[in-house]
C-alpha cells in the first residue's frame, strides 16, 4: 500500500505516544510492485503486489528490541510495540548503545514520478512487446523482465526525527539468443522516471548483440586488454563500495585496512582516473536523502581520484572511534571521461569487449580478489574493430589491480540495476591485463 | 490438451505432530477467503485459479564479539492469487487478510491477465493435479519461537566468546528462525494446510595477523535444518566455536597451496553446495525452457539428454525427495498442491541423467504427463515457480570411510566446509572454495593448507568421481537462501552427501596464481 507522508506520520505518532520505552523508533515502508517476465517471445509469469511494513524498535536501558508487522491495524501495531518492549527488557545491555537521532536536515532527492499509471502492468507489457517484436524482426529469441515499483520509506523517532521519502522505479532487461542457441546478447535500463526508459533502444541493442550465427572465437585463458561496458563497471565498483566499511578496515579485516592498524583513508590505492561519488542531488543516479539509522546522505566521494576518501561507518562505531557516522550507499556514480565507446574500441589493438558479468563472488576480501564470468555478449576487438563473438570466460581478478590500471574511461551513463537494487551510473572502461582464468561453454 | 496427472499415493492426512506442531491461523477465515477468491475467479471465466494464504514468522538475532547488535521479530500475513484467463496468467498479492482485499485481488489478478494477453504468445497450458484435502504439520521437538529472547541472545554471545577465547580476534554469530503457515486452495479442489519451521544457527570466527596484514576466517559447519530448538541446543555450537577459533588462528600460518591438479576428497559440508549448483540448478526444467534465461540462466542439460546423458560416473546417484527428516525442502505438498510422493525420484541414476525437476504447467513441453512436485513460492505474495526439493548424493552401499578414500590418493587435498562459490549461467564452469583444507600425501591426510579454490566443469568433474563414502559419512547440509527468478525469490533447500573423491581437479592458489 502506498501511503502519504501525513498517513505515515499519523501512524508513527500513535505508536510513539503509546511507548513505555526510553526511546522508540518507527520505520514504515511499503508500496506497489509490478513485474512481468517473458521467454521465447511470450509471457510467462507476472505479479502485482501491495505491501506495508512497520518496524517498531524500543530502546530500554541501553537495549533495543525490534518487531516488524505487515499490518497497520491499531491492535497489531500496539501488539508489535508491546512485544518490542518485552524483547528489549530481556536482552543484555549493549556496550556500544547509541540513542536514536533527533531532527535532521536532509538533502532533496528527485526520485519520484507522479505519473504512477506509467508503472502498471499494461505499460510493462507494451515495453516487453517492443523487445519481442524486435526479436522477431532480427530472427532471435527474446527473454526478459520488466518491473516497476512506487515505494515510500519513513523514519520517526521519539527524539523528534521524522523523515519521509518516496521513489518510483522502472526497469527493463532483455536477453536475446540466436535460433541455434549458440550466442546471446543483453541490454537493460533502470530509471526513476518511467518516461525516460527507452524500450526501443534496449530491444535493438540486445537483439543486435545476439544476431550472430557464427561459431564464437575460443580464446585461451590469460591476461587481456578489456573494455568493460558501463553495467559491468558498475557491478565491479559495487563490490568495492561494499568493502568500504570502516569497522572492517579498523579491525584489519578488509582491503582498506592499513597493515599494523587503522584504515587506508587518504591513501592512493587506485588509478587517478577512478572516482566513486554519492550524491542525493545527482541528475543521473541520485542517492536518497535519508541513510541507514537516519544519518543523512551527503554529496561525497568514497574514492576520490584514486584515494579512499570516505568509509561508511555505523553510528555506534563512529562514536567508539570518535569519527563521523557515514551511511552506506546503494546509489552511486563512477566518474567517467569524454571518450566514446567507439573511440575506446578504436584504441585497442587486441582485446575483449565485455557486455556484462555474472555470478561474481569475493574469493579473498583482503585482496579484493573477485571471481565471476562474462555473459551475454563478449566480442573480440582486433586493430580497433569488433571482429567476432568470443566464448565466455571466468575471471579471477583483484579489483585493486583492475582499478589501479585504468587505461581510459568513456562517458558515464545510467546503467541497469534490478528494481530495488539502487541506481548506478558508470562509464565504459578500458583496462589492461584483465585476468581470465578458464573457459566457459556457457551461453 | 495435456494428459491428466497420474494418480499418486497421498501424503498422510496429518503427520505425527509433536510439541510445537500447530496450525495457528484462523482456519474459518482462511477458508472463507479462499472460497471467495476461487468462486469469483471462476465466475469471471478463469479456467484455473489458486490461492496461497498465510503467515511467515521470522526471528533474527545477530551478535558481534561482545555485543548483541540486533534482535528482530517479523510477521507477514497475506495472500497471493493466481488466475489463468484465456491462456494468460494474472497474479495479485497483498500483505493483508481480509475479504475486501481478497475481492480486490481477484479483480486485479484478472486485470493483470488481460494486460499481458497482447504479448502472451503460446497460451499457458496446465495438466490437472489430483485434488487433496489435507493437513501437514512438520514434526519437531521444541518450538523455537517458544524459547526466550534472553536464552537466544546468551547463546549467540557465548558462541562468540568461545571462538574469541580460543584464538579468534572477532566472531559474528547469527540465529535465524522461520515458520511458514499456509493454506493452499485451487479450483482443482485442493485444500491443504501446512506448517513448517526451520532454524539456522551460524557463526564466523576471524583471526588477524596485523603485522602481516593477513586474515583468516572459519565459518560454522552447522547446517540450517527444518527442525525445532532441540536441534540448536544439540548441535554442539559452543564446542564448534572454540574449535573454529583455533582453526582460524591455525589458518593464518598454514602453508599456501601450490596451484595444480589434485585429487580431491570433498567433505559433505563442502560437496552439498557443489551438488546444489551443478546438479540442482542444471536439471530445473524452467531453466531448460528458457524461463530463467534473462536472470538465473539456462542449462547445458537439454531435453534430448533425458535418459542418455552420462552426467557422472557409475557411483553418482542423485535423489530428489521431500521426506528426509530435518531437511529444508521436506513438506507434505508443494506450492501447486502436488503431494510429496510425486517428488521422490532420481535425477541421476548410476551416472545417467534421468529426470528434470518440474512444477505445474511445464511437463507437457517435453512430452511428459505432469509435475513432479517441485513448486515453491517464498511468500504468499510470490508467484510459485519451480524450486528444488531436497537433492542429495546417495551414499555407497559398501563400506567406505575417509581413510579408505585417502589411501588411494598420492597427491590430494581434503576440503571441508563451503566457501566462495561461482558458476556460469548454464551451470558448467564452476569455482568453489572451502573452510578448511588438508594436504593428502601418499594416502595420509596431513597438514593444513590455505588459499585453496577448485575449478572445473560439471560433466568432467562428476565423471571423475571414483570414490564414495558409505552412509556413516553421510551429512545433510543446506541453505535458507537459494535465489532465483525476477523479482528474486529465496528458497530453503537441503542437500545430503557422503564423502566423495574426485580425480585430477584443477586447484588455484587464491593468494598467488589465479
Amino acid at each position: 500500500m502506498f501511503l502519504s507522508s501525513d498517513d505515515v506520520k499519523s501512524i508513527a505518532k500513535k505508536i510513539i505516544a503509546g511507548s513505555n520505552a526510553d526511546a522508540c523508533v518507527v520505520k514504515i515502508d511499503g508500496g506497489e510492485d509490478y513485474s512481468l517476465r517473458f521467454a521465447r517471445g511470450g509471457a510467462t509469469t507476472n505479479i502485482a503486489t501491495s505491501e506495508t511494513t512497520v518496524r517498531v524498535s524500543s530502546h530500554i536501558g541501553g537495549r533495543v528490541g525490534s518487531v516488524t508487522t505487515a499490518s497497520i491495524d491499531e491492535t497489531a501495531l500496539a501488539a508489535a510495540r508491546a512485544r518490542s518492549e518485552e524483547i528489549a527488557r530481556m536482552l543484555p545491555v549493549d556496550p556500544d548503545y547509541v540513542a536514536p537521532l533527533g531532527p535532521q536536515e536532509y538533502d532533496a532527492s528527485a526520485r519520484y514520478d507522479d505519473n504512477a499509471a506509467s508503472l502498471k502492468l499494461d505499460t510493462l507489457a507494451a515495453q516487453a512487446g517492443r523487445v519481442i517484436e524486435e526479436g522477431a524482426r532480427r530472427n532471435v529469441d527474446t527473454f526478459g523482465c520488466a518491473s516497476s515499483t512506487r515505494r515510500f520509506e519513513a523514519l520517526a523517532t521519539s527524539n523528534g526525527l521524522f523523515a519521509y521519502e518516496r521513489r518510483s522505479e522502472i526497469d527493463l532487461s532483455a536477453t536475446a539468443r540466436n535460433k541455434s542457441d549458440t550466442w546471446s546478447g543483453w541490454a537493460g535500463a533502470h530509471e526513476f522516471f518511467g518516461a525516460r526508459l527507452d524500450a526501443e533502444t534496449i530491444a535493438a541493442r540486445a537483439c543486435a548483440k545476439a544476431a550472430y550465427n557464427v561459431d564464437p572465437v575460443d580464446l585461451e585463458p590469460g591476461d587481456y586488454a578489456v573494455i568493460l561496458e558501463p553495467v559491468a563497471v558498475a557491478e565491479l565498483a559495487f563490490w568495492v563500495m561494499m568493502a568500504m566499511d570502516a569497522r572492517a578496515a579498523d579491525e584489519g579485516r578488509s582491503f582498506f585496512a592499513r597493515p599494523g592498524g587503522g584504515a587506508l583513508i587518504g591513501e592512493k590505492l587506485f588509478d587517478e582516473k577512478f572516482t566513486i561519488r554519492v550524491d542525493p542531488a545527482d541528475p543521473l543516479a541520485p542517492e536518497g536523502g535519508v541513510g541507514w539509522e537516519g544519518v543523512p546522505h551527503r554529496a561525497r566521494a568514497f574514492i576520490d581520484r584514486g584515494a579512499a576518501s570516505t568509509l561508511y561507518r555505523s553510528r555506534s562505531w563512529a562514536r567508539k572511534t570518535d569519527a563521523e557516522p557515514v551511511p552506506a550507499a546503494r546509489n552511486f556514480i563512477v566518474e567517467g571521461g569524454e571518450t566514446s565507446l567507439d573511440d575506446l574500441i578504436r584504441s585497442v589493438k587486441r582485446g575483449v569487449l565485455v557486455t556484462r558479468i555474472w555470478y561474481e563472488n569475493m574469493v579473498e576480501p583482503k585482496s579484493l580478489l573477485l571471481t565471476g564470468l562474462t555473459r551475454d555478449g563478449n566480442f573480440l576487438i582486433e586493430n580497433g574493430r569488433v571482429t567476432a563473438p568470443v566464448r565466455n570466460m571466468r575471471f579471477n581478478q583483484r579489483l585493486g589491480e583492475l582499478f589501479a590500471n585504468i587505461a581510459a574511461l568513456g562517458k558515464t551513463e545510467r546503467v541497469w540495476r534490478a528494481v530495488g537494487g539502487g541506481a548506478a551510473a558508470a562509464p565504459p572502461m578500458l583496462a589492461e591485463k584483465f585476468h581470465f582464468s578458464s573457459k566457459s561453454s556457457g551461453i | 490438451m495435456a494428459p491428466k496427472f497420474a494418480p499418486l499415493k497421498d501424503a498422510p492426512e496429518r503427520s505425527a505432530a509433536s510439541d510445537g506442531g500447530r496450525f495457528a491461523l484462523d482456519r474459518a477465515l482462511l477458508d472463507a477467503l479462499a472460497d471467495l477468491a476461487l468462486q469469483a475467479a471462476r465466475r469471471a471465466g478463469a479456467s484455473y485459479a489458486d490461492i496461497r494464504l498465510g503467515e511467515t514468522l521470522k526471528e533474527t538475532a545477530y551478535a558481534k564479539d561482545d555485543r548483541l547488535e540486533q534482535f528482530d521479530e517479523r510477521s507477514t500475513r497475506g495472500f497471493g492469487l493466481r488466475v489463468l484467463l484465456d491462456g494468460s496468467w494474472g497474479f495479485y498479492g497483498a500483505r493483508r487478510l481480509d475479504a475486501a482485499s481478497v475481492a480486490e485481488g481477484v479483480e486485479r489478478a484478472l486485470e493483470n491477465a488481460r494486460a499481458v494477453r497482447p504479448i502472451q504468445g503460446r497460451p499457458i497450458a496446465l495438466e490437472e493435479l489430483p485434488a487433496h484435502e489435507a493437513e501437514w504439520i512438520m514434526p519437531m521437538g521444541v518450538d523455537p519461537f517458544s524459547i526466550s529472547t534472553r536464552e537466544k541472545a546468551d547463546l549467540l554471545l557465548a558462541i562468540s566468546a568461545a571462538a574469541r577465547d580460543n584464538g579468534a580476534d572477532f566472531c559474528t554469530a547469527l540465529l535465524c528462525i522461520a515458520r511458514e503457515e499456509r493454506l493452499f486452495a485451487s479450483t482443482f479442489g485442493a485444500r491443504i494446510r501446512q506448517t513448517r519451521t526451520r532454524v539456522q544457527p551460524t557463526f564466523t570466527a576471524t583471526a588477524i595477523d596485523r603485522a602481516a596484514g593477513r586474515m583468516a576466517s572459519r565459518d560454522s559447519l552447522t547446517p540450517a535444518r527444518g527442525a525445532g530448538w532441540e536441534y540448536v541446543t544439540g548441535a554442539g555450537l559452543l564446542e564448534e566455536a572454540a574449535l573454529a577459533g583455533r582453526q582460524a588462528r591455525e589458518k593464518l600460518s598454514a602453508r599456501p597451496v601450490v596451484a595444480g591438479d589434485y585429487d580431491l576428497i570433498l567433505d559433505p559440508t563442502n560437496l552439498w553446495l557443489t551438488i546444489h549448483e551443478t546438479v540442482g540448478h542444471s536439471t530445473e526444467l524452467d531453466r531448460v525452457l528458457g524461463w530463467e534465461a534473462n536472470f538465473a540462466g539456462t542449462s547445458f542439460v537439454k531435453p534430448a539428454m533425458l535418459g542418455n546423458l552420462r552426467f557422472g560416473s557409475e557411483l553418482m546417484t542423485i535423489v530428489a525427495d521431500r521426506s528426509q527428516p530435518g531437511a529444508l525442502s521436506t513438506i507434505g505438498y508443494d506450492d501447486d498442491g502436488a503431494p510429496a510422493s510425486s517428488a521422490e525420484f532420481k535425477i541421476v541414476e548410476k551416472g545417467v541423467f534421468k529426470n528434470f525437476q518440474m512444477a505445474l504447467g511445464q511437463a507437457h513441453y517435453i512430452g511428459l504427463p505432469g509435475s513432479n512436485g517441485c513448486a515453491y513460492a517464498d511468500s504468499p505474495t510470490s508467484f510459485p515457480i519451480q524450486r528444488m526439493p531436497n537433492i542429495s548424493l546417495a551414499p555407497n552401499p559398501d563400506t567406505c570411510k575417509l581413510d579408505d578414500l585417502a589411501s588411494g590418493v598420492e597427491n590430494g587435498i581434503y576440503v571441508v566446509g563451503a566457501g566462495s562459490w561461482s558458476i556460469d549461467q548454464q551451470r558448467d564452469n564452476f569455482q568453489f572454495g572451502g573452510q578448511l583444507f588438508y594436504e593428502i600425501k601418499n594416502g595420509e591426510i596431513g597438514d593444513m593448507l590455505r588459499d585453496v579454490a577448485y575449478q572445473s566443469r560439471t560433466i568432467p568433474f562428476w565423471n571423475s568421481l571414483d570414490g564414495l563414502g558409505d552412509a556413516s559419512t553421510y551429512h545433510l547440509d543446506g541453505t535458507f537462501t537459494c535465489g532465483k527468478a525476477e523479482p528474486v525469490q529465496v528458497a530453503p533447500v537441503s542437500h545430503g552427501a557422503p564423502l566423495a573423491r574426485f580425480r585430477n581437479v584443477r586447484v588455484l592458489n587464491t593468494s598467488g596464481g589465479v
